[in-house]
């Protein structure tokens, strides 16, 4: 990155012309209450807080309790596993909506209005008591087991978040793929391109632009909302720390943790997400955002020599 | 002479708009065949025909004595599968108004995209090419940028690269300098004046009569989806013989 140094001159002086207005600023006393009643509302809810009967020193003593690390992991682990499903599941379902056979147009719209349609939490109970309509799973040759061997918490949890995920991501992926300008595709084409190359080089890396930003979104929904497979026997933070939180006498308190660890994830997975966005800007806008280093490294430079900065 | 495209009949219609009504010609090889028309005369429709990104409803189409777009056997037509489609599309060069680069890709890797993906080329083959094209467009320094870094001028030029890529038998120009500032016009022309004299065979949708007329083999006038007048674009467009066709220059020249 260059910076312009020459184009500002080193004068102080303000341009000769017409003499520049001196007014009295209207004064916005409506600003000056409304600041001063949000930082009284503020203030007291923290005292509240403050002088509550909390145990402050439970949180520290927890904050990484090998339960917590192991919840917190879990979590990860499920927020991931889940949206690589819903991900793959969206993508598919996507393309199968916008193809031009009715068959699997039709079956990706019903499938998202169902999966869309129910809530989450039904559609995990649905998942955690199939072994009362199940004995056991036989797939042919390739795998057979007791129903509740196969169906564990973990599974539930996955095929339950995952597949609800599918069908919010699909919609993503499909305004994602829409927004492709048709010339793109005709353009491949006339290059000789089949449909899936197309696709797969032309289509949906434009359509990534779009899809990354609600995409965000959606992962750290997910991150959130896998503390609701504490109902379908999955331990995770949230279970882990209320747990923790029953035995110690310390509910209230671990609930902070708990919200402190959920915090610092999905404040992390917004960085990630900062940088994919900025990947798949490539060529369309002229200079990329610089990324924080770059601006900390442009302001100590800037720093360094103060002449250029004034 | 052998011919490169012979339409017979070439109706269109998208619902009940009809758009090409009975389009006879011949473009032969080396030929630079220039299509002139108002607009909505069906001259870009026309063109996306010849390489099937429009479906003929009537009448016949043959590039290079190939039906375009069905097999013939006997009485019977059989439509063409879409990979047989996009075999025959190789050999067809194609530069759109909108130019239609690939915005995630730089300049180069636009040029490289088609003999690396379709025609399965390696990719410092493919590199080396697509430099060798650039320079040909005079954008060798450009190599780099993306797009958007890139004037329409230029960006029409690695459109043209792009196409050349393939090595195509035929290139079809679909109004290639309507969407460029007039100053810019002038380098894409040169850049298709020099593909002309190397003895590609061309068909240019065009408004630009001063390129039809001192590049141009041979130029039709369109008109409501029929040719009103053909021949030499000199002899036509200083003299034409129709009444539309006079009423239409008059207005462009």
């Amino acid at each position: 990155m260059t910076v312009d140094i020459d184009k500002q001159g080193p004068e102080d002086v303000p341009p000769a012309g017409p003499e520049a207005i001196k007014a009295v600023p209207v004064r916005h006393y409506g600003r000056y209450l409304s600041a001063l009643v949000a930082i009284a509302v503020l203030t007291a809810i923290v005292l509240a807080f403050a002088r509550g009967n909390i145990n402050w020193g439970a949180i520290p003593d927890y904050f990484f309790d090998a339960r917590i690390v192991d919840g917190a992991k879990e979590t990860l682990l499920l927020t991931v596993l889940s949206m690589a499903i819903g991900v793959g599941g969206g993508v598919l379902l996507a393309v199968m909506r916008l193809s031009k056979n009715p068959v699997t147009s039709s079956i990706a719209w019903f499938y998202i209005w169902f999966f869309r349609g129910t809530p989450v939490l039904v559609q995990l109970f649905v998942w955690f008591n199939l072994g009362f309509v199940f004995d056991y799973i036989n797939l042919g040759p390739v795998y057979k087991d007791e129903w509740s061997d196969f169906m564990t918490p973990f599974l539930t949890a996955l095929l339950g978040l995952g597949l609800n995920e599918a069908a919010y991501m699909s919609e993503i992926c499909r305004a994602g793929l829409l927004a492709v300008d048709e010339g793109q595709t005709e353009a491949a084409h006339a290059l000789g391109m089949s449909h899936s190359k197309t696709l797969r080089r032309v289509v949906l890396p434009q359509a990534m632009r779009v899809i990354v930003p609600p995409t965000g979104n959606e992962v750290i929904n997910m991150l959130k909302t896998t503390s609701l497979v504490a109902a379908v026997q999955y331990y995770e933070l949230l279970r882990n720390a209320q747990d923790i939180g029953q035995s110690s006498g310390a509910t209230v308190e671990v609930l902070f943790l708990a919200a402190a660890w959920y915090l610092i994830m999905t404040s992390i997975l917004s960085v990630g997400q900062f940088y994919l966005e900025r990947y798949y800007a490539r060529g369309s806008s002229r200079q990329l955002p610089p990324t924080p280093w770059q601006k900390v490294k442009a302001n100590m430079l800037s720093l360094r020599r103060p002449e250029v900065t004034r | 002479m052998n011919v490169m495209v012979k339409a017979e009949g070439v109706h269109k219609s998208f619902g009940h708009v009809e758009v090409l009504k009975g389009i006879d010609l011949e473009v032969e090889q080396g030929e630079v065949f220039c299509l002139i028309g108002p607009s909505g005369s069906g001259k870009s429709t026309f063109l996306r025909c010849i390489n099937h990104l429009e479906k003929v409803n009537a009448g016949r189409l043959y590039v290079d004595g190939e039906l375009v777009g069905y097999r013939q056997k006997g009485d019977k037509l059989y439509e063409l599968k879409d990979s047989e489609v996009a075999l025959k599309r190789r050999d067809i060069g194609m530069v759109f108004q909108r130019f239609n680069l690939f915005p995630h890709m730089t300049a180069l890797e636009n040029v490289m995209e088609a003999p690396v993906q379709v025609k399965g080329e390696s990719k410092a083959e493919a590199r080396e090419r697509a430099g060798r094209l650039l320079d040909r467009v005079g954008l060798a320094d450009k190599a780099g940028n993306y797009p958007s870094q890139l004037s329409g001028g230029q960006q029409q030029r690695v459109a043209i690269a792009r196409a050349l890529a393939m090595e195509p038998k035929l290139m079809l120009f679909d109004e290639p300098t309507s969407a460029l500032d007039p100053e810019l016009v002038g380098d894409v022309l040169d850049v298709m004046r020099d593909l002309a004299e190397s003895g590609m065979t061309m068909i240019v949708v065009t408004h630009e009569m001063g390129f039809a007329r001192e590049v141009g083999d041979s130029l039709v006038f369109m008109d409501e989806g029929v040719v009103v007048e053909s021949g030499n674009p000199r002899d036509v467009l200083n003299d034409p013989q129709h009444e539309r066709t006079k009423s239409f220059l008059s207005k462009v020249l």
